[in-house]
């Protein structure tokens, strides 16, 4: 199906579920639901909130859906609703639970960022290919990457979104986005840059 | 631009986020720079690195968000209804009351107006008449079933068939939901035949199994369908087919299951002399180190049967 069809086709969904059409919404559910899922999942880790964002986020939808003016892609939309659960999510749980990105120790205070690769220098070289490892590394350094950081990488890296759809999804501005981004890849490069 | 810079911009290089001038800056460096495309090669690694960590939702979990979409709609649309029915009083300046007898005369004659449209409508066939299914057509979007064993299969703008497994109507759309799109779809119809217990259905529901086995693209649904298949291990088109698997389907977790199909290892061994040369023949194709060609070692050495190499 040609792109213009796709879009023609959304908006008819949308028009019909906005007149009260519920197999309508359940269609445009489908057609966006696994990746909402998919993005909560990789970005809580947790099936539990993922499975709270995507109620949460699709009753949204529905509550607002009457409002829905076609002012931006009906994704665009609904993945600003996604990102902003999400982050809120991820800030909560920072306070809850995470521990400072800086500790205190008896030269001052350092950044866990650096200890990470400091211990990393250390480690025995055939080790450094264990996937386990590589694993337990990488979602170390996602966690130090504060809530907006995480949630634009997350939507730049692993939905393969253009940072123009990211600025719009997050009410920021592409470069706002860019610079995120930006600051996102330095701490990955940093914590990542010499395995191989 | 100087060494710095361009290292500094290739993460958005390689997301292809760099504006056009920019880009054609870096890669005119990078062609003259040895430094600078050692820095890329290593931003490359751990790209590669990250995107090895993506966590795909396990299967179930959609289904079960879905599931539980559906009646947190229904609570949502009885609160607007609600707020609706608040609004109505708020906007209904003439007080009109159906607990009052002008009320209830008005409420009985839109009953009567009502019942004459509906049966107009009904002489000129304009209201859908009892169900007939094609399952060849239908478009099934979701399967659910609850622990009384009833099965409820939606398809085709919101008609849904409600039954037990045997019921031939939800049959044939497990069988039809076995060719749609959705894989959670396919999943799920494969789980709910395994279950067909009717001896005289038994035929066509193995070998739904055996061209799910060997055709379906997804590894959890022929993961089912392999599971499913160890019923009719005796069966040689079952047994060519599991042969088939172990040879050659690219996924281990599949491959496992299918030499447990044949050979469950919580059952008393006994093996037929055309299992027994099945195994013997997937002895020969595994590979020495792998648990497909430990567990077949295992089975024929427990049958007291010649492990043949």
């Amino acid at each position: 199906m040609s792109g213009a069809a796709e879009r023609s086709t959304e908006t008819d969904l949308i028009r019909a579920a906005q007149r009260g059409d519920a197999g309508a919404f359940d269609e445009l559910v489908r057609a966006h639901d696994h990746q909402v899922l998919r993005m909560a999942y990789n970005l809580l880790h947790s099936e539990e909130d993922a499975r709270d964002i995507y109620q949460e986020a699709f009753l949204r939808v529905y509550r607002n859906l009457p409002k829905f003016r076609f002012d931006s892609s009906f994704s665009t939309w609904l993945y600003r609703i996604v990102a902003n659960l999400c982050l809120d999510h991820l800030r909560k749980r920072k306070v809850r639970q995470e521990e400072p990105s800086t500790f205190d120790a008896e030269s001052g205070q350092v950044d866990r960022l650096q200890f990470v690769a400091e211990e990393r220098a250390d480690v025995d070289p055939q080790r450094r290919f264990q996937s386990a490892e590589v694993h337990s590394r990488i979602q170390e350094v996602l966690g130090e990457l504060t809530p907006r950081e995480r949630v634009v990488f997350e939507m730049r890296h692993y939905q393969g979104m253009r940072l123009k759809a990211i600025g719009q999804a997050l009410a920021v501005t592409e470069e706002a986005a860019k610079n995120c981004l930006f600051r996102a890849t330095q701490k990955m490069r940093a914590a990542l840059g010499d395995f191989k | 631009m100087n060494c710095r810079e361009v290292q500094t911009s290739l993460s958005l290089y390689l997301y292809g986020e760099l504006d056009f001038a920019r880009e054609e800056t870096v890669e005119s460096h990078l062609a003259q720079c040895a430094a600078c495309q050692l820095s890329l090669a290593r931003e490359k690694e751990w790209h590669t690195l990250t995107n090895a960590q993506v966590h795909e939702p396990p299967l179930d979990l959609l289904a079960e968000c879905r599931q539980q979409l559906r009646p947190a709609l229904a609570r949502e649309s009885a609160a607007q209804a609600r707020t609706v029915r608040g609004w109505w009083r708020w906007g209904n300046p003439f007080d009109i009351s159906f607990t009052r007898w002008s009320g209830k005369v008005a409420l009985a004659s839109l009953l009567v107006f009502i019942g004459f449209a509906a049966a107009r409508w009904l002489d000129r066939g304009l209201l859908p008449g009892p169900l007939t299914l094609n399952p060849s057509n239908a478009v099934i979007r979701d399967i659910q079933t609850d622990r009384s064993g009833l099965v409820r299969i939606v398809f085709e703008q919101e008609r849904a068939v409600t039954g037990q497994i045997q019921d031939a109507d939800v049959r044939s759309l497990l069988l039809s939901g076995l060719h749609q799109a959705d894989a959670g779809v396919r999943f799920y119809s494969v789980q709910l035949l395994n279950r067909e217990t009717d001896a005289g259905r038994m035929a066509e529901v193995r070998q739904a199994l055996l061209d799910t086995v060997r055709n379906d693209p997804n590894p959890a649904v022929r993961l089912e369908a392999v599971d499913g298949l160890g019923r009719f291990s005796a069966d040689p088109a079952a047994l060519e087919t599991l042969k088939f698997v172990l040879e050659h389907d690219e996924n281990p977790g599949v491959r496992y299951r299918a030499i447990d199909a044949l050979a469950p290892p919580d059952r008393a061994l006994t093996i037929t002399p055309v299992v027994t040369r099945t195994i013997q023949d997937v002895l020969l194709s595994s590979p020495d180190n792998d648990y497909v060609h430990a567990r077949c070692s295992q089975i024929l050495e427990q049958a007291k049967l010649p492990v043949v190499y």
